[in-house]
């Protein structure tokens, strides 16, 4: 019986043992000395590396440090196959029409088959380089003093994918299917309102929008209300929709259509050949393309799980990726069949503050004086608690680091990092703290209120990945180290519908809230007004002052089409909310994309011009991560 | 009639002599492994939850940004998590946690479980077809969803609500099974003969049926007990678990979905699920010495 | 038998009725909606207001409910707000992804765990019972996430037996052989992940079964009378021991279209397992109260499977 005894222990244990080798049994990296802040890491490889990503000294790394663009190695082949992973949790919804669609797995799919009718370059301003090109002319008139008109060309050669010309009515066709009453999409909003003749006919009084006209085949004129520089920057709806496909079809019923879900039609440089609903797209390549027949013979796209993307890189599976997750960068960073690219994202992380509520009536913000955070001071001691940058090293490795203000550095033109902003001090938040009254009565090391009541800070954040909690944790400790009791909602973190719920998405914020984390993806729209004007759902800390809100319409006014002018608009703007503080910026981050080392022209610059079309690979199979 | 009353006589007769407890002690002693497995329980049992009322589990899951995933070394016995926090300490807190739990649910279905079944095969007919038609209502209930929706609206929530949501969800397996045992036993002679003499039912149930459906719940209790140890590390890995200022083995494991952890971070998650898998074996080994205790022809003891 | 069989069927109907009216409740008191989600500076808030008006998100509870079993009754169950088809459509894609993979596991399933339970029952208590309990209950304790990440990293990268992703290869045509060759191919590594964990419980009750069985006094009877061994296995302890096996069979079945969400994660796998907590997550409440309604009836349907093969094979039980 002793002979079995331990005979049973030794298997179970062996088996448990292998399970655990199993694990680790792939482990490449584990020569590597483990990162740390206070050592300096060799580069372990010694031949030239065509990563640009320079070797960090201690483990950190900066955006600075990765191209945009791929450098090409070798030479290209004619045609090949190349394949495409999306990164992504869940299947992709197959709402493939851009004026149906809503999430980025979407968009991604889109983006392969169809384009936008006007390009953009590096301020994300619409530029003359695409399918059409535009030219304006202001409109005056007593009703519209301000208006302008765009007269919009589109290029002969530019066709879709079942040979028919993209035409102006296609152009003209997508506002009237946005703007029909019946549209079940969530497009619809100012930018198509400031046509003229789109409110009475997304009201049903007319049958076609006034301030649309078709003057030929391949001309199309829109007419604004209101000039703005956001017009530019994509006010204005660059998506056609095949006219021809699409007329028989009740709007009501358009996204559930084959033709936006089986056999959509694009006019981009590649067809949709086959879709297996929610996993992959294959798609062929469209000879007639407008730009030029592409390199490629055939791109594969495919849904990859982000707990399997490392794997599907290193053994060519997949040639690059949608977003790689950043998290698993670190472990990654010397692959070596890819190059990084890496690109600062269009978002930022902030914590915000509650500063009155929303006033569904009027319609507009209403800010209250009685509210725990409406001191100022609070809010400034507070910014200067928190010390981002180690933040973004210690969970980021420096793929995040200390945001300044609240308009992000690729807005190159308007970001000013010359402002200067808190950064860790809690000197300074104590001395803060100290003179504005919030000062310790009863020597518990927490501070009172300025009446010498108990202060105890709400804060709302959301659940979402490893880091989520213990970040939250990180800033409750900050606060603390200078006194400051602060605990979160109800003892955790929020789901994410709870979280936006109470924070206020739908005007019904939560009272008890005092400050919230959250993170805004800002689009290619410099323009901040829908997140902090006086009439903005979205403006959540319910922030409004008159200065601000001058600011913020100069900013999109006529005179702001000067960019030297809208320059000192948002300059100003953004020392107003580093005086204000109506939120804080506490991130930004990095965009990174792997790309298969055989993959010739791919850039992810935000003025590059640089087509899907033009991609090429170097050899038919990708080539695999050697150790 | 006369034969039959001199065997019941006799019957009672043989079984009083050694009582429940000590046969099922003996039974274990004799099963060395049991033995093993039932000093590991208890050692792991004492140690935990003794320490976790010495260690503050504020100072566990404060969260140190510069010591943030370090492996093991002197000063953390292993190492550290996302959060810089010590995972020696969330372990023991975790496997207090988890331990609480899986006793808690076990006991609760258990009780609920055995007696619906028992009440509901002994009486059959009608009371057995609407019984079972209550149960088939708790069994339709989607869990997944009445979890979210649960976690989603009542704010704060601890190891007892928690405990609660999961009894109700789970006491239904073992009343089925007792109940068709239960309905295959009544037929059977010795119950008869018992009504014949006018025993009344609950006497029935309890002193006759129950010890011979034992041999059933005991094998379903221990896998229930050892199942609902890793009971909420699934519900962890979707996230709708603890929050990780409450330690649990689930929150520990569910680490691992980070590839990056699973991976390279290996002491993490490795110690949870090596606990888990312990535990289970002691309880499972427990479980089969008291199974055999329960019927006398396997006996070794 | 027939008139047992009507009657459950019968009683299913409130049953489902409360559970829909639950369900649909519970959802509504969830905080946010589907369109809880669409916080993007570009989109208009007043835009998502009237869409929420249209489909009628602020009407009162049972008026919505009404609406709902309205169409119900017409065959319609609503379409997916997240997906923008109609919900039988969705549902009708994803079931027969599950379905398959479901089959496939339990078949895996039964082959493994069946041997080794007779094995380990037969001869219980020496190295081979040791052996097979430690697995199983090796098996019990790994998390299922864990373990088929580990296989696909090994089999389906490394080794590169099995394809890494996917129901089926990119671009293959409905119909043809090549593409049934390739769903099964695509099937074989996450059901093999999931069999070879859950064998536990079919295992364990089965030893215990036969272990007990072996005590019975007519398999000393059959002995007695000079039947080998095998004789007495076969014939004898398994029909018996079968029993908990084929009780369980009936919830089996419902499971198979329940997929596991894990197993669908990391296999990229689009599956109902999936669709369920996606859609509770992003409040598709058209979707969870359908698939709600499916896993239901599929359970009370299995329950009633379940008791009719008890009925079958254990004359004991008998059914009035």
């Amino acid at each position: 019986m002793s002979k079995t005894n331990l005979t049973k222990w030794l298997f179970a244990l062996m088996l448990a043992m292998l399970l655990v080798l199993a694990a680790c049994g792939d482990d490449t990296s584990s020569e590597e000395p483990e990162k740390d802040p206070e050592t300096t890491e060799e580069d372990p490889a010694g031949e030239e590396d065509p990563e640009d990503a320079e070797e960090p000294e201690d483990g950190l790394y900066s955006i600075d440090d990765f191209a945009t663009t791929k450098t090409n190695e070798g030479t290209a082949i004619e045609g090949g196959t190349l394949n495409f992973g999306l990164v992504s949790d869940t299947v992709f919804e197959g709402t493939l029409n851009y004026n149906f669609y809503s999430g980025a797995p979407d968009a991604e799919v889109i983006a392969w088959f169809d384009e936008s009718m006007l390009y953009t370059d590096g301020n994300f301003t619409f530029t003359n380089e695409g399918p059409a090109t535009f030219e304006t002319e202001p409109y005056e008139t007593d009703e519209y003093p301000n208006g302008v008109t765009f007269t919009f060309t589109i290029r002969d050669n530019v066709n879709w994918h079942d040979g028919e010309p993209v035409k102006a009515e296609d152009w003209a066709f997508s506002y009237e299917v946005i703007g029909h009453p019946d549209y079940p999409g969530v497009r619809f909003g100012p930018d198509f309102t400031n046509i003229i003749g789109m409110e009475e006919y997304n009201a049903g009084e007319a049958d076609s929008i006034s301030g649309i006209e078709i003057v030929d085949e391949k001309t199309l004129k829109i007419t604004y209300k209101e000039s703005q520089p956001s017009l530019l920057t994509g006010g204005v709806w660059s998506y056609a929709m095949p006219k021809h496909i699409f007329k028989d079809i009740p709007v009501a019923e358009m996204q559930e259509s084959d033709a936006v879900r089986k056999n959509p039609v694009g006019m981009g440089p590649f067809k949709v050949k086959q879709i297996t609903p929610g996993e992959s797209v294959v798609y062929e390549k469209n000879a007639d393309y407008w730009r030029g027949e592409p390199n490629l013979d055939q791109v594969v796209l495919k849904v990859v799980s982000p707990a399997t993307v490392v794997q599907a890189l290193e053994t060519g599976e997949v040639d690059m990726v949608d977003g790689f997750p950043v998290d698993q960068f670190v472990d990654n960073a010397d692959m070596s069949n890819v190059e990084w690219l890496g690109v600062t994202d269009l978002a930022y992380t902030y914590i915000g503050f509650k500063l009155g509520h929303w006033d569904a009536e009027a319609k507009k913000v209403v800010m209250d004086p009685e509210k725990k955070m409406a001191d100022v001071n609070l809010r400034r001691a507070m910014w200067y608690a928190v010390d981002n940058n180690a933040v973004g090293e210690q969970f980021y490795n420096g793929l995040r680091w200390n945001a300044t203000t609240l308009i992000i550095p690729p807005f190159g033109d308007y970001h000013d990092p010359t402002i200067e902003t808190p950064t860790f001090n809690p000197d300074e938040a104590n001395k803060i703290l100290d003179e504005a009254g919030y000062k310790d009565v009863d020597g518990d090391g927490i501070r009172e209120d300025k009446d010498g009541e108990e202060l105890v800070i709400n804060f709302a954040s959301m659940s979402g990945g490893d880091v989520a909690e213990p970040l939250a944790r990180y800033y409750i400790q900050s606060w603390e180290n200078v006194g400051l009791k602060v605990e979160l909602i109800d003892g955790r973190l929020l789901e994410f519908n709870a979280f936006y719920d109470r924070v206020g998405q739908a005007g019904e914020d939560d009272p008890n809230i005092d400050i919230y984390q959250g993170a805004w993806g800002t689009g290619t729209d410099v323009n901040p007004y829908g997140l902090y004007g006086p009439d903005q759902m979205f403006n959540f800390p319910r922030y409004e002052s008159e200065k601000n809100t001058e600011l913020l319409v100069e900013g999109n006014s006529l005179d702001a089409f000067d960019v030297e002018y809208r320059q000192g608009i948002y300059k100003e703007w953004q020392q107003l909310m580093v005086d204000d503080i109506p939120v804080f910026p506490t991130l930004y981050r990095a965009v990174l994309i792997p790309v298969n080392n055989r993959v010739h022209n791919y850039s992810i610059d935000y003025g590059s011009t640089m087509g899907r079309h033009e991609l090429a690979v170097t050899q038919e199979e990708a080539i695999k991560h050697e150790d | 009639m006369g034969a039959k009353s001199v065997n019941v006589e006799v019957k009672s007769n043989v079984v009083k002599s050694p009582s429940g407890i000590s046969v099922i002690w003996r039974e274990i002693v004799k099963d060395k492994i049991a033995l093993i497995s039932l000093i590991f329980l208890v050692l792991v049992t004492a140690f935990v939850y003794g320490v976790s009322l010495v260690l503050d589990q504020k100072e566990i899951v404060k969260v140190d940004l510069f010591s943030i995933y370090e492996p093991p070394n002197d000063e953390f016995i292993l190492g550290t998590d996302y959060g810089g926090r010590d995972v020696f300490g969330q372990l023991i807190i975790g496997t207090r946690n988890s331990l609480s739990i899986a006793i808690l649910v076990t006991v609760m279905t258990g009780v609920i479980g055995i007696v619906y079944g028992l009440v509901s095969g002994y009486f059959g007919g009608h009371i057995d077809n609407i019984m079972m038609r209550i149960l088939d209502f708790f069994m339709i209930l989607p869990f997944t969803m009445i979890v979210i929706a649960f976690v989603a609206i009542i704010p704060k929530y601890s190891v007892w609500t928690f405990s609660l949501i999961m009894t109700a969800f789970l006491w239904m397996g073992l009343a089925r099974l007792v109940r068709s045992r239960t309905l295959a036993e009544k037929e059977l002679d010795y119950i008869q003969a018992a009504k014949t003499l006018g025993t009344s039912n609950i006497k029935i149930i309890f002193k006759h049926v129950l010890p011979n459906v034992s041999s059933l719940i005991i094998v379903s209790m221990t896998l229930s007990l050892a199942g609902n140890i890793g009971l909420e590390s699934g519900l962890s890995f979707l996230g709708f678990g603890f929050p990780e200022n409450t330690p649990s083995l689930g929150t520990l494991l569910s680490y691992a979905r980070n590839p990056q952890v699973l991976e390279h971070r290996w002491w993490i998650w490795v110690p949870a699920s090596v606990m888990i898998l312990l535990l289970m074996l002691c309880v499972n080994n427990v479980g089969t010495a008291l199974r055999r205790a329960t019927d006398a022809r396997q006996r070794r003891g | 038998m027939w008139k047992f069989s009507l009657r459950r069927i019968l009683i299913m109907i409130p049953q489902l009725f409360f559970l829909s009216l639950l369900i649909f409740v519970l959802a509504k008191m969830m905080p946010g909606d589907a369109l809880s989600g669409q916080i993007d500076p570009n989109i208009d808030p007043a835009r998502i207001e009237e869409l929420r008006i249209q489909m009628g998100w602020y009407d009162p509870w049972h008026q919505q409910y009404a609406a709902w079993v309205g169409n119900l009754l017409q065959g319609d169950l609503g379409d997916s707000f997240r997906f923008k088809m109609p919900v039988t459509e969705l549902i009708g894609q994803r079931i027969a992804n599950s379905f398959w993979l479901s089959v496939a596991t339990l078949i895996f399933t039964y082959l493994i765990a069946i041997p080794l339970g007779i094995t380990s029952g037969r001869f219980n208590d020496t190295w081979k019972d040791q052996l097979i309990t430690g697995y199983s209950y090796l098996g019990f304790a790994t998390p299922l996430f864990i373990f088929a990440l580990v296989m696909l990293w090994l089999f389906g990268f490394q080794l590169q037996w099995f394809p890494s992703s996917g129901s089926i290869e990119p671009g293959l045509e409905p119909g043809t052989f090549e593409y049934f060759m390739s769903k099964f191919y695509h099937l074989l590594l996450p059901a093999l992940s999931m069999a070879l964990i859950t064998t536990f419980s079919t295992i364990q009750y089965l030893r215990n079964d036969i272990v007990d069985t072996k005590q019975k006094e007519f398999i000393l009877t059959a002995r007695a009378k000079g039947a080998s061994e095998s004789r007495v296995y076969n014939k004898h302890i398994l029909r018996n021991s079968l029993l908990p096996i084929a009780a369980f069979l009936g919830f089996e079945i419902t499971g198979l279209i329940g997929g596991s969400i894990f197993i669908e994660t990391i296999f990229s796998y689009p599956g109902m397992g999936q669709l369920l907590i996606e859609s509770i997550s992003l409040r598709d409440y058209s979707v969870v109260t359908a698939t709600t309604l499916l896993f239901g009836m599929a359970s009370i349907l299995g329950a009633l499977l379940s008791d009719i093969i008890l009925s079958i094979i254990d004359p004991r039980i008998r059914i009035k």
